[in-house]
């Protein structure tokens, strides 16, 4: 710990230079601020995008891969025979047909949270002569608000009631909108091998993505078994929620072994997302650190400055009998009050644009404000590299000051 | 042996920039408890740089130098800086202070960092000192409001602080007026009767060396005793 002396001596440098310690003091405050508040904004970014992205999907699906390829109808070489068929027609023949034994298995993996399988369809979906294409899913209504949370998504209507018949449906708004319907409205929907089947709107969905609003129905799981002659066991997609969806990748890995289906993470499936997020982590990492680093050079220079000046009371205290430790401890209190202070104001700062910021009414998306993070780690995080940096700034001038020969000095 | 204060034999040194030469030539004496010694000698014979020697600060040197029966050879910087801390108090040709602290904390500050007092003693220590150098009035003033003289007082009342067992001045009255000089002479006269410390002063006045109990001489780098 600094000593009662020390701490009195480098308070009296401090206040003695009084502005270029304000000054160094508030080049860590922004640097701390700018730092914790890049990192809320960008990590709310983050967040509302993987909430879009956990709308529609899980943070792991399994599938059969074969629904998903685009069959290639251009030929590679002039000679290669190409069998062109309905691409829709046998992307529900595949799927997955045990999905019940599938989803026993996966009830073991710790990591998982909930499971819940779909039956999606590709669909048209008309209203007289107005029709759209889009796909049909058949979902345990249950616990598809439980892992999407539909019910906050719904508009008009109500998520329940389609639990109630098989003929009832919700529709995402942009279809809604486009095929003029509403809630009581009756909607025909025609399969892929052309089963139609009418459905009474119960709830009007929107989740802030197109693939969502624009595209999908939703209906009992054992409607959609039905329209498409399957038996209970059948489910095109099992979508699962893990404990932490950071970690998606990592717990997809080993499933990829045990499950005879294709296995994604949903960091595989939106690459772009991922790419995009990394990006934008990287820079509210990289640019606040580059402020921090700039204060660091700014204390740098103070501290030398100081100790260029003092460097004859160093040396009377060296006289005196103080020691090298001693003469690093003055220095050092010094960077360290810069940085505990700075630290503070700049985590006030960082609070203060953060709340300002998070207030303002920008919609983006379903939001209609902007989203930011207020994590304790932000916080810490910054602090710490505040901190750290400050006492390095501090600490290479200290030691030269504890080399100081005092005789040279007071010689003159 | 046991009642020698201060035992330096054989000391050579050299400054080597510009040029190189000898500033210390085989330099050698003895000090006993409680004496009172003056260091005379013309102007750029060596005083300073042989007070500096003796007050551990310069090591830079060949030969021994024992004080108090410690023989300081080969001691660090730090164990230097705490050995004289403890046991010698210096007042500097010009008087050096810290400019920010009032004339009370400067004279404190080799009691703080010694540690063997509570913070309140050593005030009340600090206070006597000043009071005996006749700067009561001035203590609470910060350092660099005060005048030469009065500086000088306020190093001089801080070399006292630790009753250190030598005080080692490099013209402690310099600055002074007589009546102030003769005050100083007779504190410092009185520390080696009462209290056995002993005293090496560099002067260059003559009624001052005159009163000391020994003189020793500097004629370029050599010591004549
Ligand atoms: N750092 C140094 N480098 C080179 N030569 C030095 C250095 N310091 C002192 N000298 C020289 O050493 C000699 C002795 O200097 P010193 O300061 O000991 O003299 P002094 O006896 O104290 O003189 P004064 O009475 O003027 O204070 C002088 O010739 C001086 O020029
Ligand atoms: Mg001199």
């Amino acid at each position: 710990m600094v000593t009662k002396t020390n701490l009195k001596v480098a308070i009296a440098h401090l206040t003695s230079r009084k502005r270029q310690a304000v000054v160094a003091v508030l080049s860590v405050t922004f640097g701390v601020g700018l730092f914790i508040f890049m990192k809320s904004f960008v990590g709310g970014i983050n967040a509302q995008q993987a909430d879009l992205v956990f709308a529609s999907s899980a943070h792991i699906r399994i599938f059969n891969e074969a629904n998903s390829q685009v069959p290639n109808i251009i030929p590679n070489t002039e000679t290669q025979v190409v069998n062109v068929r309905n691409a829709k027609a046998i992307q529900y023949t595949e799927g997955i047909k045990n999905a019940e034994k599938v989803i026993a298995d996966l009830q073991h993996n710790p990591h998982i949270l909930s499971v819940t399988a779909q039956v999606n369809l590709p669909a048209t979906f008309k209203n007289g002569s107005a029709k759209t294409g889009g796909v049909l899913s058949g979902v345990d209504v249950v616990n598809e608000d439980l892992m999407f949370g539909m019910k906050k998504f719904i508009q008009n209507g109500s998520w329940e009631e389609l639990d109630i018949s098989n003929n009832h449906i919700v529709i995402g708004r942009g279809m809604a909108e486009k095929l003029n319907l509403t809630v009581g409205s009756m909607i025909a929907v025609t399969s892929a091998d052309n089963v139609s089947k009418n459905f009474k709107i119960v709830g009007i969905v929107y989740s802030g993505t197109t693939a969502v609003d624009d595209n999908k129905g939703f209906i009992k799981k054992t409607a959609a078994l039905q329209l498409s002659k399957k038996n209970q066991n059948y489910a095109t997609d099992i979508q699962i929620n893990i404990r932490d969806f950071e970690q998606a990748m990592e717990i997809a890995l080993p499933m990829k072994q045990e499950v005879a289906y294709k296995v994604e993470s949903w960091q595989e499936s939106n690459q772009q997302l991922v790419t995009a997020n990394n990006l934008r982590n990287m820079i509210s990492t990289v640019v606040p650190l580059v402020l921090i680093i700039v204060a660091g050079f700014g204390i740098y220079n103070i501290m030398t400055m100081t100790v260029n000046e003092k460097i004859k009371e160093i040396a009377i205290l060296k006289a005196l009998g103080f020691g090298g430790k001693d003469v690093i401890q003055i220095f050092l209190t010094q960077a360290v009050l810069i940085g505990i202070v700075g630290a503070v104001t700049g985590i006030g700062l960082g609070y203060l644009i953060s709340t300002i910021m998070s207030k303002l009414p920008i919609s983006l998306g379903t939001a209609n404000h902007l989203i930011i993070l207020f994590e304790p780690k932000t916080y810490m995080l910054a602090t710490g590299i505040g901190l750290i940096i400050t006492i390095i700034a501090g600490y290479l001038p200290a030691r030269k000051a504890a080399g100081v020969d005092p005789v040279q000095i007071i010689r003159g | 042996m046991e009642n020698l204060a201060l035992s330096v034999k054989n000391i050579n040194k050299y400054f080597h920039d510009p040029e190189t030469f000898q500033v210390l030539k085989e330099v050698s004496f003895e000090v006993k408890k409680g004496e009172f010694l003056a260091l005379v000698g013309k102007s750029g014979s060596g005083k300073s740089t042989l007070l500096y020697v003796l007050s551990t600060m310069d090591t830079d040197f060949t030969g021994s130098l024992i004080i108090n029966g410690t023989n300081l050879e080969g001691k660090t910087q730090n164990e230097l800086a705490a050995f004289r801390n403890e046991h010698i108090g210096f007042v500097f040709q010009f008087h050096y202070l810290l400019p920010e602290f009032s004339a009370i904390d400067n004279v404190m500050l080799p009691a703080m960092k010694l540690g063997k007092k509570s913070h309140e003693e050593i005030r009340g220590d600090a206070m006597q000192n000043l009071i005996l150098l006749d700067l009561k009035e001035q203590a609470e003033k910060p350092a660099s409001k005060l005048s030469g003289g009065q500086q000088q007082r306020v190093a001089i009342a801080r070399a006292l602080i630790n009753q250190p067992a030598i005080i080692m001045g490099d013209e402690p009255t310099g600055n002074l007026d007589s009546k102030n000089a003769k005050g100083v002479f007779n504190i410092f006269k009185q520390l080696c009767k009462e209290k056995g410390q002993t005293i090496i002063a560099v002067t260059h006045d003559d009624d001052f060396a005159a009163n000391c109990d020994r003189i020793i001489e500097m004629r370029d780098g050599i010591l004549f005793s």
